[in-house]
């Protein structure tokens, strides 16, 4: 377990998700679910994407990006998941992530529209990025076993 | 004189017992009954919970984490409440083999009703009329529950499914979206009564709009889901607690019922029990009252059955509701702030009563202070951009809970499979053959209703829930005028064992498309006022 790599996780999941840092609160918290939790051993490039997205909030939201449209129940999503309750549960983080923008009906089509541009951008982008990455991974882990296989 | 001996604290269960009890009767009330946490910092707010908890996240998500809904989890739209976890703790005796049918069973002090949302619907002369008694036989014992757990609701159009009965506080203070949804309905109540013979209204629920002797009318703290602080919410612990109170009442917790032994005339002689120990406990009884729900009854009764005539029974007609979720976004909502310190489960209900067919009943639930967390990850985006769409149509969501009628076909059964050990609860359910025509044919009918409401039901969110899931069992010993084997008198007394009686939806010969916890009580309530 290491605790250095759950801390920035956490740091960049947190930006990501609510723009704001995380309380030691929440992190500690985020450590104790990973200390529980099976740590089921995860493939190359689902660490790779974990990896990526505690870079930064913005990376966070390629490898989400990416992860919920190609990479269903990925390690990448279940953190961000966790991080979601961890921080509709916590003092102050909460009121953040209820926080209603307002604007009615036409204010929230034009949150939507401008959600879905933005979404659409990042998933164009994340499949140029994160795609050969993929593919490169899945290659190389072909012919890896096969060298294992040779005695 | 033996006492009379009450086996389970649930709705059925604290309710006979308080009846007799106030009749002077002794009452011995046998109970495996875990028992959850006490309620924490009952001022406050829900929000005030996640700001002022020295641990808030393991309030709400439990200390294990268990209250977490991961992606590829199979649950429902709501994370369990740690809080609620003793309702559903099980125990090793009981062992229960199902085929079609998903039970959930309680061996919680107030039995499954513990995290019932309290809906409170009289049936009327029509959901009665495979009952050996109609609506004005059981109108008194709805009044005499109502006074005693407390009932809002008022006389709108549900009246015409729902009869109004004495005992009605006035109704809890609306929440914003609930009464988006009524205005809706008062401007298109013509066409939809017209079209889909579609009625909306209050519900009626089981929580106080005013004090009630100790118990005080609900503060608005927004945390229903979690555990009503203040039991303005009712539960039966509320009712066991009063039992509690009278010296001619023994309430024996930590005791799982096993079976029931019989002299030589058939005859109910005495009780047996284990403790968690595994020690045998025996109690002497006069009468003996199965009140532990229709499955632990079922149980009761066919282990002892085989004990004394070495016979495997099977007990036909087995029902349950069906019920289909169905989520929806209120347009009229979208993009508005809304307060989170309000009633939280449903606030409206709506019925249809298609032509030749019987009603269908659905209650309406404005998703408010549940986790989001299982919700944003449903949503076709990151979570990110989740966040921000749920951000704007928290407030419009909303959730139609719609429940079918079931009737008794002697192909839904339970028996005992005695080859195991201990012995198993079998049970088997088959929907009948027109149920998928049935199921589509409402839910376009639904989504047509809340189009017309100015709500959209996307329809891949639509969720039919698994039969079992809406743990309202009844059916495998039902009452009749004419003695047969296998059946029960009016008042619930087995037609060959006389000093047996069935308390709870064992012996209802219907079960009409209604949450059934306030007949239940009702029912126990006459039976032991009439019969004891």
């Amino acid at each position: 377990m290491n605790t250095v790599q759950l801390e920035r996780e956490c740091r960049s999941y947190a930006r990501y998700l609510i723009g704001q840092a995380p309380s030691a609160y929440v992190i500690g918290k985020y450590r104790d679910v990973h200390l529980l939790s099976d740590a089921a051993a995860l493939d190359g490039f689902d660490r790779f994407l974990v990896r990526v997205s505690a870079r930064g909030p913005f990376w966070a939201r390629m490898a989400d990006t990416y992860a919920t449209r190609f990479r269903e129940n990925s390690a990448v999503h279940k953190k961000l998941v966790l991080m979601l309750a961890l921080l509709e549960c916590s003092p102050s983080s909460f009121e953040i992530v209820e926080q209603v923008q307002g604007g009615g009906f036409a204010g929230t089509v034009l949150l939507l529209g401008r959600e879905v541009v933005r979404y659409m951008l990042v998933l164009i982008i994340s499949i140029v990025v994160f795609t050969p990455v993929r593919l490169a991974m899945a290659l190389s882990s072909r012919t890896g076993p096969a060298e294992a296989r040779q005695p | 004189m033996d006492p009379i001996v009450v086996v389970g604290s649930g709705a059925s269960g604290v309710h006979f017992a308080l009846t007799a009890l106030r009749k002077g009767r002794r009452v011995t009330m046998l109970d495996v009954g875990h028992t959850g946490p006490e309620s924490v910092r009952p001022g406050d707010t829900l929000n005030g919970l996640k700001q002022n908890l020295a641990d808030p996240v393991g309030y709400f998500l439990g200390a294990r984490f268990q209250s977490l809904v991961l992606p590829g989890h199979s649950g429902e739209y709501y994370a369990f409440p740690p809080a609620k976890e003793h309702v559903f703790q099980a125990r090793n005796e009981f062992q229960l083999q199902a085929s079609g049918f998903s039970p959930l069973y309680s061996f919680a002090a107030g039995g499954l009703a513990e995290t019932w949302t309290g809906g409170c619907y009289p049936f009327d002369e029509g959901d009665l009329s495979a009952f050996p008694f109609g609506y004005k036989e059981l109108a008194p014992y709805y009044a005499q529950v109502a006074e005693r757990i407390g009932i809002t609701g008022t006389a709108d159009d549900m009246a015409a499914v729902f009869p109004v009965h004495d005992g009605l506080m006035e109704p809890l203070e609306l929440d914003e979206h609930s009464a988006v949804l009524l205005d809706s309905y008062a401007r298109h109540r013509d066409y939809l009564n017209a079209k889909f013979q579609c009625l909306l209204g209050r519900a009626r629920v089981a929580a106080l709009s005013r004090d009630l002797g100790s118990r005080k009318a609900c503060s608005y703290t927004g945390r229903c889901l979690w555990g009503c602080p203040s039991q303005a919410f009712y539960t039966p612990s509320v009712t066991l607690a009063e039992c509690q109170a009278y010296p001619e009442f023994q309430y024996m917790a930590g005791l799982y019922v096993d079976h029931f032994r019989m002299d030589a005339a058939d005859q109910v002689r005495s009780v047996v029990a284990y403790s968690v120990g595994g020690e045998t406990h025996e109690f002497a009884t006069g009468s003996l009252v199965l009140a532990a729900g229709t499955l632990c009854s079922s149980k009761i009764f066919l282990e002892s059955m085989f004990r004394a005539k070495g016979k495997v029974l099977e007990l036909r007609g087995v029902m349950d509701n069906r019920q289909i979720l169905m989520p929806f976004v209120n347009l009229r909502m979208l993009g508005r702030r809304w307060n989170p310190n309000s009633y939280q489960y449903h606030q409206i209900a709506i019925a249809v009563r298609p032509p030749n067919s019987e009603s269908i009943h659905a209650l309406v639930t404005t998703l408010k202070t549940g986790l989001i967390h299982p919700i944003v990850q449903a949503l076709p985006f990151d979570l990110g951009t989740g966040v921000s769409i749920q951000r704007q149509i928290h407030g419009a969501l909303g959730l139609v809970n719609i429940n079918f009628p079931d009737h008794r076909r002697d192909e839904n059964c339970m028996t005992l499979d005695v080859a195991s050990t201990p012995h198993r609860l079998v049970v088997h359910y088959r929907p009948e053959s027109n149920e998928p025509d049935r199921l589509t044919r409402t839910i376009a009918t639904f989504r047509k209703i809340l189009l017309k409401l100015g709500c959209l039901a996307p329809l891949r969110t639509v969720h039919v829930r698994p039969m079992g899931a809406s743990v309202h069992y009844a059916g495998t010993l039902p009452m009749s005028d004419q003695p047969g084997p296998l059946t029960c008198s009016r008042h619930g007394a087995h037609h060959e064992i006389q000093n047996l009686y069935f308390a709870d939806g064992t012996t209802f010969p219907a079960l009409p498309a209604k949450n059934v916890t306030f007949t239940l009580m009702a029912n126990a309530t006459r039976i032991a006022e009439e019969a004891f």
